[in-house]
């Protein structure tokens, strides 16, 4: 006979308000094999895990049952607890009456039965249960860093300065990303490069970081403490190592004025095929841009580059895309956001009237180092006198998307002064709720509106030409109750942050998950912001969800703390829920291979068996139950435990 | 796009509180209202409502029930769903929530519009807003170029029921487009046939301006009529009464396919491409009429057609498609013109021929029998009735049409 200790949490008024805890261990005591049952405000606390550590040996426990919260939340607890009473881990259960009964229910009888039910279904359970070990990997000390904007760069530096291996892996032909692009940043308008480049220059330098920029990463394969990655390089047709920076070659190409769109500058400059994407870019090497270069187009270009190059050599027209594989331990995800593609909301006219901006657009436009040298100029030269600004463009909106992306008010705001101050224009600023809640913003919101900027309480419904060359902006003013029609020369566009459009792929390929806003999860909203649900695998920046550079950088030495703390421990315990394979029963059919979501299962080529790699199976079940013959089993799920629980929770009383 | 069933449910609310506007799923939305004011903002006639629709959820939420059925406010939405296209909470005000205050308002009034009043008694006694005997609904097909069978004397089925409606059948440049139509139908080879006297206004107007009383009248009838013919599908010249039978006839058990003629043919503009033969050297601008471009985001089938005539020049104008601005025929507003007027209020019809002026085109091409009459008064008024002529786009179609014997 077995002889439990059941453990029922009030979880303050949470589960207390809702069920009758006391019912429920009174009931509890009664059922057969439950030598304790105890009611507890919290479980959780040091004294409710020393009940059940104090009971064990009082009362000579040999297994143990809670009902609490979540087991997401406190199975981890209550297994400890269980273990340091002296039973193996697994000899525990838990029961959810809070998730699945107290929350849900409004009926109090009715949930308390519920919650009895619940209980009963894991006495009959546990008595199953086998004592089961957890199992060490160990963890490679590389880590991978994907995208080189802010969260990467900052992330990566941290890592390098604990003294890890990092790859840290761009796409592009530069690291710095969107805060590159930016010209000031708010509240304290700092200006982005100054505090930028040197960070970008540091990653370069450090022997700590290979950084490798034109790469995406195509494969991911392997689990926590040994994941193998491969990369693929696609070609600069420049060699890394004997380009100098120099700039001769771009001054020499037979494009004697630049005439392809900049993408650095979004589209408002114009580069040559040949070029550096901006002055401060890391690495100091320029590219060809195969798509717009003669050489590569016709094959009869005088190379006027090669010339200029002369005995440095580092031009390579032959260069291919090749593919490298490397092995780290644990993988930090900075891809970052693209910003709204204002296309999509017609009726701001943005790409019909020249003089709709999106905000990024105008970032560069006041950038010194921008396509107009830091003037504020309209497409024709004019110097507008009045600006507008329209704010949550593409955020707040069912039609496009539904979330605020938290940034726009206080970039709106930032633009607002610094258009005022390169241009002296009237600037009105339309919103719909102001939004500043972070350190000194409120204050900056506030100096800006004393430098005379207007406010007009109301979304931007409508932007035409007047006639006379000028825009309109017809805006409810909310606040006055009047439809206005402001004549302005420039409207700029406050777009949102979107998910990366090719998010879906990369969570597929490092196996993670997005919301169905496109950004992705982080394994919980306040306690594990920067985990995923895979083991290993961390977020950093925009890639999780739009937030300002202090939050980046605040998420990316996080991401890189988490994965340092793996490196250092050097080993992960895995749960050993795993499933496994019985030989002898198994017909070789392979229905199970396809069916793992983890790749996890092979066949055995001697004796033509499933075999399934306990530290790739996370224990999800679907193998188990694909299986025809019966003949894979999982620990913490055996059919008979299963069977046990389904007879306990329908032995009504 | 609309929730029918929420619909029927909000059809039959009679005695309206802000308890039982809140009952239902999309009256609930307002709740989620954040008052930005877009609604207003983009309203044709925002400036001078006394409450916009964003004011209008403030005060229900408020509690000011009483207040905004006693204002005049609502007269002037013509039921254009701009608002509601903009909606970033995606209320749904055009087609359920200001009708509902609108029929309210109109209650209130102490005397009904002169003109609303008459269309609306017109439409329960004879079945058309003109007051014309239903006798002569099918007086036009006397001079059509084609044969255009009659239901209830061919006595069979046909593939198509072609729902002509009212201004198509009597009003004189509707019946332009009724011809137009009738000869488009016959070159495809459609097996086309009308109601003829049968046929009754689809109702959908007066729903959206009062009295659901009368249009429950009207569909009774026209479900009765529908029920004796065997047909496939429907084709509505009106997009108006499209918009009835796609979603408020549905529920009553009206199980028919139905397009909107501008829809049907560019379906089959394939078979329509060949027989446009005549080069018409007009340069074009479309106005979307709101009840198929922004309701029913048919936007780019009017223009397949007209690009589909050989020497068409299609332009736009500054607000097109889902931001198009209404003719102000819609909600009620066809016969409110008199009362807009004495308000002090720009006829919406003038204000759109303006932007389409402003193109340079000399043919200004609709998909919506109002706007016929709406837009050549309007251009009239102007002064513009030399510069540029007002066609539905079916009478293009037919110009460019191939001779027949």
């Amino acid at each position: 006979m077995a002889r439990i200790g059941i453990y029922v949490c009030h979880c303050g008024h949470n589960i207390a308000g809702t069920i009758d805890v006391k019912g429920v261990a009174n009931y509890a005591a009664s059922l057969p094999g439950v030598a304790v049952a105890r009611d507890y405000k919290y479980m959780c606390s040091d004294p409710g895990q020393d009940l059940i550590k104090n009971d064990i040996r009082d009362h000579q426990l040999d297994r143990i049952i809670v009902a609490a919260c979540s087991p997401s939340l406190h199975e981890a607890t209550f297994r400890n607890a269980t273990a340091q009473g002296g039973l193996n881990a697994y000899y525990f259960q838990m029961v959810n009456v809070r998730e699945h009964d107290a929350w849900v229910h409004s009926d109090k009888a009715a949930a308390t039965e519920k919650a009895k039910d619940l209980v009963r279904a894991a006495v009959y359970r546990v008595k199953l249960h086998k004592p089961l070990e957890r199992r060490r990997v160990p963890i490679r000390p590389e880590v991978l860093v994907v995208g080189g904007g802010i969260a990467g760069i900052h992330a990566s530096l941290s890592l390098a300065a604990a003294g890890k291996q990092v790859y840290l892996v761009e796409r592009e032909p530069t690291i710095g990303g969107h805060m590159a692009q930016f010209d000031k940043t708010f509240p304290t308008l700092d200006c982005a490069a100054c505090i930028l480049t040197p960070k970008m220059t540091a990653v370069r330098a450090n022997p700590n970081i290979t950084l490798w920029t034109l790469s995406e990463v195509v494969k991911v394969e392997g689990f926590v403490g040994s994941y193998q990655v491969t990369v693929r390089h696609k070609p600069r047709y420049i060699i890394d190592d004997l380009c100098v920076g120099c700039l001769e070659c771009v001054e020499a190409c037979v494009f004697k004025e630049p005439r392809f769109s900049d993408e650095f500058n979004v589209g408002l400059g114009k580069r040559k095929p040949v070029y550096m994407p901006f002055p401060q870019a890391v690495p100091q090497l320029v590219l060809i841009d195969p798509e717009t270069c003669i050489e590569f187009k016709t094959g009869k270009c005088k190379k006027t580059c090669v010339e200029a190059c002369a005995e440095r050599n580092a031009i390579d027209f032959t260069q291919k895309e090749r593919l490298e594989t490397i092995e780290v331990g644990s993988i930090i995800l900075s891809t970052g956001f693209e910003v709204f593609d204002p296309h999509r909301i017609p009726y701001y006219g943005y790409g019909v009237y020249p003089n709709v901006y999106t905000a990024l657009e105008v970032e560069r436009l006041v950038n010194a180092a921008g396509p107009t040298g830091g003037e504020v100029v309209l497409r024709d030269g004019r110097k507008p006198k009045r600006v507008g600004i329209v704010h949550c463009v593409g955020s707040r909106d069912e039609h496009t998307n539904r979330y605020c992306s938290r940034v726009c008010c206080m970039y709106s705001l930032k633009l607002a002064h610094l258009v005022k101050e390169h241009t002296d224009a009237e600037i009105f600023n339309c919103y719909i709720d102001m939004r500043t809640p972070g350190k000194t913003f409120e204050e900056f919101y506030n100096r800006v509106g004393e430098e005379g900027v207007n406010f007009v309480r109301g979304k931007v419904a409508d932007v035409y030409p007047d006639g006379d060359g000028s825009l309109v902006m017809q805006v409810e003013d909310t606040l006055l109750g009047i439809v206005r029609k402001i004549p302005v020369d420039m409207v700029v566009l406050a777009v949102g942050l979107e998910a990366h459009r090719d998010a879906d792929a990369v969570r597929r390929m490092f196996n993670i998950t997005c919301a169905s806003e496109g950004f992705f999860v982080e394994r919980h909203p306040k306690l594990a912001p920067v985990n995923t649900f895979t083991d290993g695998i961390f977020l950093a920046g925009c890639c999780q969800g739009p937030k300002d550079i202090p939050d980046t950088v605040a998420q990316a030495g996080a991401a890189a703390m988490e994965a340092a703390a793996l490196i250092d421990k050097g080993y992960v315990e895995l749960e050993p829920m795993t499933a496994s394979v019985n030989e002898e029963e198994c017909s070789g059919c392979k229905t199970c291979i396809p069916m793992c979501p983890y790749s996890a299962i092979s066949q055995k080529a001697d004796v033509k068996k499933a075999f399934i790699n306990e530290v790739l199976c996370k224990g999800c079940g679907t193998c188990v139950a694909a299986c025809p013959s019966g003949s894979i089993k999982q620990n913490l799920f055996e059919d008979e435990e299963i069977f046990e629980e389904i007879e306990g929770v329908l032995a009504y009383a | 796009m609309a929730s029918t069933a929420a619909q029927c449910q909000l059809d039959s609310v009679s005695g309206m509180t802000l308890d039982n506007i809140l009952q239902f799923p999309e009256g609930h939305r307002i709740l989620s209202c954040i008052q930005c004011g877009v609604c207003a903002g983009t309203c044709p006639y925002g400036d001078v409502m006394e409450y916009p629709p964003r004011k209008i959820i403030a005060m229900l939420r408020a509690g000011m029930v009483e207040k905004v059925f006693h204002s005049e406010s609502l007269l002037n939405c013509v039921a254009c769903y701009a608002c509601m296209t903009k909606c970033p909470r995606d209320i749904r005000l055009t087609d359920i929530l200001l009708p509902l205050m609108k029929e309210q308002a109109l209650m209130h009034l102490p005397e009904l519009p002169a003109e609303l009043q008459k269309a609306l008694q017109n439409t329960l006694r004879y079945g058309n807003p003109m007051g014309e005997s239903s006798r002569k609904r099918a007086a036009w097909v006397k001079n059509a170029p084609v044969p255009v069978p009659i239901m209830n004397e061919i006595r069979r089925p046909v593939d198509v029921l072609w729902f002509v409606e009212c201004y198509t059948s009597y009003y004189p440049r509707g019946q332009d487009t009724a011809r137009a139509t009738a000869r488009l139908l016959h070159a495809i080879g459609a097996d086309f046939a009308i109601l003829g006297n049968e046929e009754k206004c689809a109702g959908e107007c007066g729903r959206l301006t009062w009295e659901p009383g009368l249009f429950e009248t009207l569909t009774d009838y026209n479900m009765a009529v529908f029920q004796k013919y065997q047909f496939n599908r429907m084709v509505a010249s009106c997009p108006h009464s499209y918009n009835a039978f796609q979603r408020r006839y549905i529920p009553l058990g009206f199980t028919w396919p139905v397009d909107p003629v501008m829809a049907y043919l560019a379906y089959q503009i394939e078979k329509l491409k060949p027989l446009l033969t005549r080069k018409l050297n007009y340069k074009v601008t479309y106005h979307d009429s709101c009840c198929l471009g922004r309701f029913n985001d048919l936007y780019d089938e009017p223009r397949a057609l007209l690009k589909a005539i050989p020497g068409v020049k299609l332009v736009e104008m500054v607000h097109n498609r889902m931001n198009s601005i209404c003719c102000g025929g819609g909600g009620g507003g066809m016969w409110l013109d008199t009362y807009f007027k004495a308000k002090g209020h720009e006829r919406l019809s003038e204000r759109r021929v303006k932007e389409a002026v402003a193109t340079g085109a000399d043919v200004l091409a609709v998909s919506c029998p109002y706007e016929v009459s709406r837009f050549e008064d309007a251009l009239k008024v102007l002064g513009f009735d030399k510069k540029m002529v007002v066609r539905d786009v079916t009478e293009l179609l037919d110009e460019a049409l191939e001779e027949q014997p």
